[in-house]
């Protein structure tokens, strides 16, 4: 049973770019699926779509029954608060302290007042305590944000996305600013904890080593059109390579 | 060597140096006008006196310190009104600056244009106007003093803390706009802690240049050393008069300098 | 909930309740500080707050319309050429006043740096100090009534305002290519028209024009302490308690500032 449902999936920004020209993809329960492709093949919009910080211009998003594309306003606000975001650039509120961070994953729920004045619930201090502690970031908890090297910030992402106890994390190009070497470590924590906590991922990167060793099923995306979309124990590496470069 | 004679200089192209030359030229000509106009014609020459009696007029200035003590309290006056008037100053420029910054206005076409006429109008007009309007509606005394320097200051703080909103970085805005928080918290979380070391170094400074408002204020009624100011004026004790220049100009270099420092360490 | 993140709460809810404790004495103390200054000011609270709904219909009452054909009145007209002509004057000469000032006052090119400089700095910081309109009603008392009093008051401001910014600009300039031309064996004088002058020009400009527009704007108001310009009738017309006609040259000094400022913006963004 499918927990995201994407279906042709259309978006042309307004210079004329067509970016997504009828994409299909869908995600499985605890499934980790991998979107594959260069810049500019589409995968961050399509990623943005699924919670329409961008909007599709048509196609359907299905989360857990709900149809995403038709909701109005409020309850799409409603329905972000069941998928976590992770992001390339980790988009962290640099001032603020390492925990506000992590606990700014509720603000989906905390009332405003409260958010406001950092009148957080209590069991959500104690949450955030707890992921920053599985991350491994539970020394840095009073630091400010850019105080943090990129890898530990990307991991302060992963808490605050956890935080809201999603459905499925949407996570755009998670390394592509870290170290290789961090990279991976980001990685692996992040796979490592989505099986844990029985949550799917929907990844996008550009590095094939990242897309065969982290995912359980790989989508290529090509100018905005899937190309290729497998089991991930079904390709070899070197298939990988051929395809993508062939295609990209 | 081959290729083009160069003929002359090129470096003075004799077209734009006459046109230069003709430019200071025309520009001299109306200030030496306007300064017959005004220093020659419009000035009561006689009236003045001899060199030496405007000297001795001058030397009138000179400050009576022993006349420091009864300035102490309307001096604190000036310092109370200035901060009350930026206190609220910071308080209406929010709302303002949230109107006229391009990317989180709610209305574009009616609170854009509205948060920018209420900041030009609050910048071009002097505190005095405000204070005589103020005082036409209040009466006399530092409350239309007080609301007189929040207008003048707003539009400053509103203007500068726009500009700031609209250069923030998009990046945590998304991240908020993506948890599903509301607009103000997206606002409070995602904008206000990137705007608020330029916010606060921006109150520092109206602050500041507040004081030195407030101090004339009292000229029209709006409370403060102004009043007492034009007292000794009109009593011709000017060197009381000399004495309070000093008193509130010391204020106002030294709130200055504390200024400076504490922005410094803010940013 | 392991040992770790149990320490960690119990930080955590310390040094929220510290914080806590600090931000109400903060706001208890800014409470008593409001009813002090109350007291202070003599600010009438119980008149204040049914003021208030009134005010709004108090200002348009008194204020508006503006009778605007007052300003038509010869008078009147000649006093708001004077206003432009002062302002005008008093930017130029104060700016032929600061240049050098300037120079003298920016750290890196002072040629003097234990007398001419901390003087400069001095000069601009006092002239920056002193509050305009008591400054002006001091050189009324000297100088008499008129716009050669004004004009002196928009000298002084000129050095205090202009002189600020262009030393700072002065100040910020890349200091090698200073050093490359003094390496020439080049005097004080060449060094600053090959080295300093070139880099400040473009900033200097933007200040020069920008000094216009806010000595324009002090002009306008001079006249209030009898310097000369527009603000003689604005007083002139409170006194007699004719509103209408105050408000008619609000709006002419209004119009002016914002007139002002807009060509001031262009001209500055041609700059760049």
């Amino acid at each position: 049973m499918a927990v995201l449902e994407i279906s042709q999936l259309k978006k042309t920004y307004p210079g004329g770019e067509l970016a997504l020209k009828g994409v299909d993809v869908s995600v499985d329960a605890q499934e980790v699926v991998v979107l594959l492709g260069l810049s500019g093949s589409g995968k961050s919009t399509l990623l943005r779509c699924v919670n329409r910080l961008v909007e599709p211009d048509s196609g359907k998003i299905i989360l857990d029954g709900v149809d995403i594309t038709s909701l109005d306003k409020r309850a799409l606000r409603k329905t972000r608060r069941s998928m976590g975001m992770i992001f390339q650039e980790f988009n962290l509120i640099d001032r603020l302290s390492v925990l506000e961070n992590v606990l700014s994953g509720t603000l989906g729920t905390t009332s405003t007042l409260r958010g406001i004045f950092r009148a957080f619930q209590q069991e959500d201090i104690q949450r955030a305590l707890a992921l920053c502690e599985r991350v491994g970031i539970i020394d840095h908890i009073r630091k400010r944000a850019d105080q943090l090297s990129g890898g530990q910030r990307q991991r302060v992402g992963i808490a605050r996305a956890l935080m809201q106890h999603p459905k499925i994390l949407l996570v755009d190009e998670p390394t592509s600013a870290l170290d290789p070497k961090i990279g991976r470590e980001v990685m692996d924590l992040l796979t490592e904890v989505a099986r844990e906590l029985k949550i799917p991922m929907l990844v996008s990167v550009h590095d094939i080593f990242l897309a065969k060793n982290y995912s359980d099923r790989i989508v290529g995306l090509q100018g905005g059109e899937k190309i290729f979309d497998r089991p991930t124990r079904s390709i070899e590496t070197e298939e990988l390579d051929q395809i993508y470069h062939e295609a990209g | 060597m081959t290729g083009v004679a160069i003929t002359g200089n090129p470096l003075r192209d004799p077209k734009k140096i006459a046109r230069k030359y003709f430019a200071i030229a025309v520009f001299a000509a109306i200030i030496l006008y306007i300064g017959k106009v005004i220093i020659v014609d419009g000035t009561d020459w006689a009236r003045m006196g001899s060199v030496s009696e405007v000297i001795d007029t001058m030397l009138f200035f000179v400050p009576d310190f022993s006349f420091f003590p009864a300035t102490v309290v309307p001096l604190l006056e000036t310092l109370l009104i200035a901060f009350w008037g930026t206190a609220l100053a910071v308080v209406f420029s929010l709302p303002i600056a949230y109107l006229a910054a391009r990317n989180i206005t709610p209305f574009p076409w009616i609170t854009y244009p509205l948060g920018r006429c209420l900041i030009i109008l609050s910048r071009s007009t002097h505190e005095i106007i405000f204070a005589l309007i103020y005082i036409s509606a209040l009466g006399l005394g530092p409350l239309p003093g007080i609301l007189a320097l929040a207008s003048r200051s707003l539009g400053f703080l509103a203007k500068t803390t726009s500009e700031a909103i609209e250069n923030v970085n998009k990046g945590p805005i998304e991240a908020m706009e993506a948890v599903g928080a509301s607009r103000a918290t997206i606002f409070f979380f995602g904008v206000m802690p990137q705007i608020f070391p330029i916010f606060v170094g921006n109150v520092i400074f109206q602050l500041d240049i507040n004081i030195r408002r407030a101090s004339i204020l009292g000229l029209v009624g709006g409370g403060g050393i102004g009043l007492m100011f034009a007292e000794v004026m009109q009593n011709l004790q000017y060197d009381r008069a000399g004495m309070i220049v000093v008193g509130i100009t010391t204020m106002v270099v030294l709130g200055e300098f504390i200024s400076n420092r504490i922005r410094q360490r803010i940013v | 909930m392991t040992a770790i993140t149990d320490q960690a709460y119990t930080e955590y809810k310390d040094a929220d309740r510290r914080a806590n404790i600090i931000k109400f004495v903060a706001a208890f103390l800014f409470i008593v500080f409001g009813f002090w200054s109350v007291e202070v000011l003599n600010i009438p609270i119980e008149r204040l707050l049914g003021m208030f709904g009134r005010l709004g219909f108090m200002i348009s009452e008194n204020l508006f319309p503006p009778t605007m054909s007052y300003v038509m009145e010869q008078r009147v007209l000649d006093s708001i050429i004077e206003t432009v002509q002062m302002s005008v004057l008093g930017a130029t000469i104060g700016t032929l006043i600061t240049v050098p000032l300037a120079w003298f006052a920016a750290w890196n090119v002072t040629p003097s740096r234990s007398f001419l400089y901390p003087v400069a700095r001095g000069i601009i910081v006092v002239t920056r100090g002193m509050p305009t309109l008591m400054w002006a009603m001091v050189l009324v008392a000297i100088f008499g009534f008129g716009p050669f009093a004004g004009m002196l008051a928009l000298v002084k401001e000129t050095i205090g305002f202009a002189g600020k910014l262009m030393a700072e600009s002065v100040e910020s300039i890349d200091m090698k290519r200073v050093e490359a031309i003094k390496a020439t064996g080049a005097n004080e004088f060449d060094v600053l028209f090959f080295a300093v002058i070139p880099q400040v020009w473009a900033t200097w400009v933007g200040i020069i024009i920008y000094n216009w527009d806010a000595q324009l704007r002090n002009s306008t108001i001079l006249g209030f302490v009898g310097a000369g310009g527009m603000g003689l009738y604005l007083r002139e017309q409170i006194s007699i308690l004719e509103y209408h006609t105050a408000m008619a040259i609000i709006v002419v000094i209004i119009g002016l500032v914002v007139l002002s400022e807009t060509v001031s913006h262009h001209l500055r963004r041609r700059l760049y």
